[in-house]
């Protein structure tokens, strides 16, 4: 299929935390992602969520698998150097702590512009100032920010500014590593609102990694469920919180709080325990496009 | 009724208002100015300095300050005053440069070393410590030796390119401490290379906290060369400078010439002082900027 941008295939990633001890943050995770779609990746923090990300994002290098973007083989260094121009424009990250991610002390217009800066691009605006000016009036901050450094800005501006430098250079793939988790409800929801609508206009493949189900729910085409760095659920959104198959899967959305008081008191959580997950097992397909987890030889 | 009743709140006294900050508190200001004073002094010394610093006036060799001469002469009649002015031109050029090239190499070896792979930062360490560890003065007089005859050049060349280690390690410190940052790992991602993300995210970050000590080479460096041109292995005496004025001291002091040792060395000794405190100011200022909190 050639609408398919990114194809991961059984990644892994292992840290090495001492001599003896290795942690797999990630189990031969398996998933694409077809072009212009919304992904969410969802799962409880240390489920390697992050990790994945740096993954596609080529800071870190997977221990095993292979992540294919656009068919090239970012894993290989022979192919990534090859691609590396297409590779460094058309793929960008979203922090989820802006304050750290904007260098302290370079204005907002030049934040915008690093992007374009490094790659020597002509800016369609005329100058660089221009470009960063439109960038940030797309993401919904007037002017008078531009010569403002990070530190005088609040974090949802800040965030907006991060969003404004990744969409700078016209990402063919944008990863949010959590992009709305330092953030406070209102902010929240003005983001995600901010998201939905560049989605629509720019059209570029949206991989969302969170952990607050009901934004995902909101937001979504398909969502994959991780669990210890295994992959145990992935489907189209709809079908994965209407019914959802894996025992995780279900635990975790059992605990998204319902606003009606009446119903929430009703609600019974569900709890998960660690012992029963079993790692082995391979993927299994419920029903068209929806995967489930499942131990090998049970149907 | 009034004693039934307290005002409260009303002529509450207001805290004094806190006056604002002079320009010039909290700065070295005397310092400041003295140093501008002899740097001044030292460019444009041709406007308000008669004669050839060289000349040689032998039928007024050791004389005393006096109104012809305001420094007096030295021993081989030449005019103090004018070799001040003239001799501090070599002397702060030496400083200026020596210490140019010891930051342009402290900082291109402390970020190396910082952005380099585990290894190869202890290989590069563990060289700097070795560097570090032989005395300075003796590598100076060593490489002078292998660069044959001082002059200014060479000199600086020699005093810059022993003197960055120190500078160095703290470059390499504040480079690890930054490139972990998550804006260094975004510029990375958008495809930065190494200068870029050195002229852009670590040298402004990294630039305060390296001031104070790019200050203090520059007080080194001139007491690198005067020490060596007082043991006549820096410049040769007929390019004046601080230092081969001050070499020429044990032959006055026999004589009881003082004002040819004294004035050059107050001179001296009133420049690095300035340059200390200043020194010290940047140091501090590069430590409260250092937290926003």
């Amino acid at each position: 299929m050639d609408d398919i941008l990114l194809d991961v295939q059984g990644v892994s990633h292992c840290f090495r935390l001492g001599k003896n001890t290795v942690l797999r943050a990630l189990d031969g995770v398996s998933f694409q992602l077809r072009r212009g779609e919304i992904f969410g990746l969802v799962g409880e923090s240390g489920s390697g969520k992050s990790t994945m990300a740096r993954c596609i994002m080529s800071i870190l290098r997977p221990t095993a698998g292979a992540i294919r973007y656009l068919g090239v083989n970012i894993c290989d260094p022979g192919q990534f150097r090859a691609h590396k121009e297409l590779l460094q424009t058309s793929r960008q990250l979203i922090f989820q702590d802006s304050a750290s991610s904007l260098d302290p002390r370079m204005t907002v217009a030049d934040i915008i512009a690093e992007p374009m800066a490094i790659h020597r691009a002509r800016p369609p605006r005329g100058s660089l100032r221009n470009e960063a000016a439109f960038q940030l009036k797309c993401v919904g901050l007037d002017q008078g920010c531009l010569d403002r450094r990070p530190g005088e800005l609040s974090g949802g501006q800040r965030q907006r500014v991060a969003i404004a430098r990744a969409l700078s250079m016209g990402p063919e793939l944008l990863v949010a590593d959590e992009p709305i988790a330092s953030l406070d409800v209102s902010i929240q929801a003005q983001i995600i609102n901010l998201f939905r609508h560049l989605q629509e206009e720019h059209g570029f493949t949206f991989l969302f990694i969170a952990h607050d189900l009901a934004v995902v729910r909101y937001l979504c085409s398909r969502v994959g469920v991780l669990y210890q760095g295994k992959l145990v659920e992935v489907g189209p959104a709809k079908e994965v919180f209407a019914d959802p198959r894996h025992p995780y899967t279900r635990a975790l959305l059992s605990a998204i709080p319902i606003p009606d008081p009446r119903r929430e008191r009703e609600r019974v959580p569900q709890s998960f325990d660690p012992a029963q997950f079993c790692r082995e097992g391979r993927l299994r397909e419920v029903s068209p496009g929806h995967w489930v987890l499942e131990k090998e030889g049970e149907s | 009724m009034d004693e039934r009743f307290v005002l409260v709140g009303a002529r509450t006294p207001l805290p004094p208002p806190v006056k604002a900050r002079k320009w010039y508190e909290g700065r070295p200001v005397v310092s400041m100015a003295v140093l501008a004073g002899i740097v001044l002094g030292c460019l444009f010394c041709g406007a308000f300095v008669s004669g050839e610093p060289g000349y040689m006036d032998l039928l007024h060799s050791s004389e005393a300050p006096s109104k012809e001469f305001w420094f007096g002469t030295d021993t081989m009649g030449r005019d103090i005053f004018a070799m001040i002015w003239y001799g501090g031109r070599v002397s702060l050029l030496i400083g200026a440069l020596s210490t140019g090239i010891s930051t342009a190499l402290a900082v291109l070896f402390g970020t190396v070393s910082g952005l380099a792979p585990r290894w190869l930062d202890d290989l590069l360490m563990r060289l700097t410590e070795i560097f570090l560890s032989i005395p300075s003065l003796l590598l100076i007089i060593f490489l002078q030796a292998i660069l044959g005859k001082a002059n200014v050049w060479s000199l600086s060349l020699v005093i810059g390119v022993t003197g960055w280690t120190s500078i160095a390690k703290v470059v390499r410190s504040e480079v690890l401490r930054l490139r972990n940052s998550e804006y260094v790992m975004a510029s990375r991602c958008m495809g930065g290379g190494f200068f870029h993300i050195l002229r852009k995210h670590l040298a402004p970050n990294f630039f305060s906290s390296i001031m104070f000590m790019v200050v203090m080479n520059v007080r080194a460096a001139i007491a690198a060369e005067s020490t060596l041109s007082f043991m006549g292995i820096g410049l040769p005496l007929e390019v004046i400078s601080w230092g081969s004025m001050l070499s020429l001291s044990e032959k006055a002091l026999l004589s009881g010439a003082w004002w040819i040792i004294l004035i050059p060395g107050v001179f001296l000794v009133v420049t690095m002082l300035c340059v200390t405190n200043i020194g010290g100011w940047l140091r501090g200022e590069g430590e409260q900027r250092g937290n926003n909190l």
